[in-house]
């Protein structure tokens, strides 16, 4: 039971007094409750703490620097000095070919990605959950999920050795049946089919986790129903894991969504070469080489602003779909 | 006929055993209730029945047809679970049609059985909802739709009523009896409840650690439990026992509990000296004398109103003993109760050893 103060809970007052006592009242009950709150839950408020400072530090003060997007900006001027230049930047990326080609290729390459990647893990879930025998299923786990723990620059590495003209085992293969060698990292129609089927193959075995994780908290009474109502696997999977799971499906794939413009930009830079740039430059790659590489900050913070607007527009469409299609959302 | 028979089933969970030989053979159009205590293996022999669980050892026979190895689908049983198990994504009729669907019936014939069935359970108005926008009875009572909907051979179920609260349950209860006095089906139902065993069953299978401790009619069970374990669980509050010896003078077997000497009825043995505990129904202790009554001294602790009855919390000696008493409401003449009086007929004598009946009945 929260104690109030004296005044607050046995005062009387005049006829005149009472509108504003009746105002003030929930306010100082409200502060007295905040106040007895944090005294009671501090712990909670320090552990938080971290995470909070994190946000602040890493993504809410670095939104003051987005100013320059609109700025002529100057490493010498600063920020504050910098003078304004309105949208410039902004019809500067416009009127600039290779930007218009990195948003195509960012959606192109991240429509696929969703279209080709996102089924992969839950059907990896489907299959695991199928799967009896423990051992083999944990042995079957671990070697899907270890891909996620090499390093990218890794990872390019074997992609690199794997396409190699020379000594590659895709081009060994293609040999035996007669096919002469291919170059594949050095031809544009090659680069998209080969960094999203590198990025699935990596990626796909961990992001089941969340799939399992939704699948083991599916009441095991609903399958001993089915069962008893002549229901086979293959049905079951149909008819109570999916549906049972679909809510974490959608708020996955509305993160997705939110990402959609958010290519992993450090494995296209280790794989692409000018040759392919027609069909791998992302948005991000185009920003790192304006930005770090050709020192234009304010060309660069216009493309990242871009980019985020866009992100934040999906997320809030597919996050207001979802709410009223499946009842499902983030928020 | 008998529907169901089980013959000498063992469970085994690896090196554990949880049900140790069973014997059971349910009529055709019987309601058997399976009662026990938590751990007793009454669900797992449940289980056993719809196929969920292997049978380590024994045969199981539905219709004169083995079932050890026959699928869970294949055997005509629909199974009532304590969670209902409604599929959450579906809607009050998609779940009673989803045996249905599952085995390709025509869609005219889904329909009209999901009609029939809603009308039964007074579901017509909910056909459009989905489980979560229903109160638990609904809830339950779609359960029992799913299962009667497929016109099975037998009915299981598993603590059906065990998640609601009591004026609801009383209230399934009834609708379970009903609706098994209009279809007839065979059922088999689990429950820890002793009341819903009492009030459901045509007879009760009571089982103590994985073993059959009696088989009897409500009545039978309540009137002549066969152990102290059967006086202990059937019964609400539960009979009273004290720990004694067997006396035998002029007016015939008695026990001497806490200085009161209590006469025994004319089917207890002769045995004097013997170590028995006695077990007499606090419903049948009387406040007044009468014929062949034994008058005991207690010190009333405690008087719980009832309505029109009530529990009077009280010792013999050191022992806990509670009786029920009709008060019409009016408790206040209880207060400086200091004896009551034990029905000799109506004590029931047990082995303290081994906890077996030493008067039991005839059966009625």
């Amino acid at each position: 039971m929260t104690d109030l103060p004296a005044s607050s809970a046995g005062s009387t007052t005049g006829v005149g007094e009472t509108a504003t006592h009746a105002a003030a009242k929930p306010m100082r009950e409200r502060l007295v409750w905040l106040i007895d709150h944090f005294k009671r839950e501090w712990q909670i408020y320090v552990m938080l703490a971290p995470m909070i400072i994190w946000f602040l530090l890493f993504l809410y003060k670095p939104m003051y620097g987005l100013q320059i997007a609109f700025k002529d900006y100057s490493i010498f001027w600063g920020i504050v000095e910098s003078p304004w230049v309105g949208w410039e930047h902004f019809e500067t990326l416009f009127n600039n070919s290779q930007f218009i080609r990195a948003v195509k290729n960012t959606v192109i390459i991240s429509a696929l990605s969703l279209i080709f990647g996102f089924p992969v893990p839950i059907i990896l879930a489907l299959m695991f959950n199928e799967i009896l025998h423990a051992l083999y299923r944990r042995t079957c786990q671990t070697i899907v999920y270890l891909p996620h723990f090499i390093s990218t620059v890794i990872i390019a590495g074997i992609v690199i050795t794997a396409f190699s003209p020379s000594a590659g085992i895709v081009n060994t293969f293609i040999g035996w049946i007669g096919i002469e060698p291919v170059y594949f990292l050095t031809k544009p129609e090659w680069f998209r089919p080969i960094f999203i089927g590198s990025g699935i193959w990596q990626e796909a075995g961990f992001s089941s986790i969340i799939f399992l994780a939704a699948i083991a908290g599916v009441n095991p009474s609903l399958y001993e129903s089915a069962v008893v109502d002549g229901a086979s696997r293959w049905q079951m999977m149909w008819k109570i894991t999916i549906p049972s799971i679909m809510p974490t499906i959608i708020i996955m794939l509305i993160i997705r969504i939110g990402n959609l413009m958010e290519v992993g930009f450090e494995l296209i830079i280790l794989l692409y070469q000018p040759a392919t740039y027609q069909t791998a430059d992302v948005i991000n790659t185009f920003i790192y080489r304006q930005g770090l590489q050709s020192g234009q900050y304010d060309l660069a913070a216009a493309a990242g602003l871009f980019n985020a607007v866009v992100a934040f527009v999906l997320v809030m469409t597919a996050n207001s779909i979802s709410k009223r299609v499946s009842r499902t959302s983030l928020w | 006929m008998s529907a169901v028979v089980l013959k000498d089933i063992y469970k085994r969970f690896g090196a554990i055993q949880v049900v140790h030989g069973i014997n059971l053979e349910v009529a055709a159009h019987e309601f058997v209730v399976l009662v026990g205590p938590s751990g007793c293996g009454k669900s797992t022999t449940l289980r056993m029945i719809a196929g969920l669980e292997e049978i380590s050892e024994g045969t199981l026979t539905i219709d004169d047809r083995m079932m050890n190895r026959i699928a869970p689908k294949d055997r005509d049983c629909a199974m009532v679970f304590q969670n209902y198990a409604l599929y959450p994504h579906l809607n009050v009729a998609e779940n009673i049609a989803f045996g249905l669907r599952i085995r390709r019936v025509k869609k005219d014939v889904i329909a009209s059985s999901i009609m029939e069935v809603a009308e039964i359970l007074g579901l017509t108005e909910f056909l459009d909802r989905r489980p979560a926008d229903l109160s638990g009875g609904q809830r339950q009572r779609v359960a029992m739709g799913r299962a009667i909907v497929r016109h099975p051979k037998v009915f299981l179920f598993d603590e059906p009523l065990s998640n609601l609260d009591a004026k609801l349950r009383a209230q399934m209860r009834a609708e379970i009896r009903r609706l098994h006095n209009r279809l007839g089906v065979t059922s088999i139902y689990v429950t820890h409840d002793q009341v819903e065993a009492m009030t459901l069953a045509d007879r009760i299978v009571v089982m103590n650690d994985g073993r059959i401790e009696q088989i009897g009619t409500p009545m039978d069970l309540f009137m002549n439990p066969v152990s102290t374990f059967v006086a202990g669980f059937i019964g609400s509050p539960p009979m009273n026992q004290f720990k004694g010896t067997l006396a035998n003078d002029a007016e015939g077997a008695s026990v001497t509990i806490g200085g009161a000497r209590i006469s025994l009825p004319d089917t207890v043995p002769s045995d004097p000296g013997r170590e028995v505990i006695i077990g007499i129904r606090p419903e049948y202790v009387s406040l007044a004398s009468g014929e062949a009554t034994s008058p005991v001294a207690i010190k009333l602790d405690l008087v719980e109103p009832l309505g029109s009855e009530a529990l009077l919390h009280a010792t013999i000696g050191e022992d806990p003993f509670i009786i029920k008493a009709e008060t019409f409401g009016d408790v206040s003449h209880l207060s400086g109760l200091t004896e009551v009086h034990v029905p000799a007929a109506m004590v029931k004598v047990f082995d303290a050893e081994n906890g077996h009946v030493l008067n039991r009945e005839p059966t009625r």
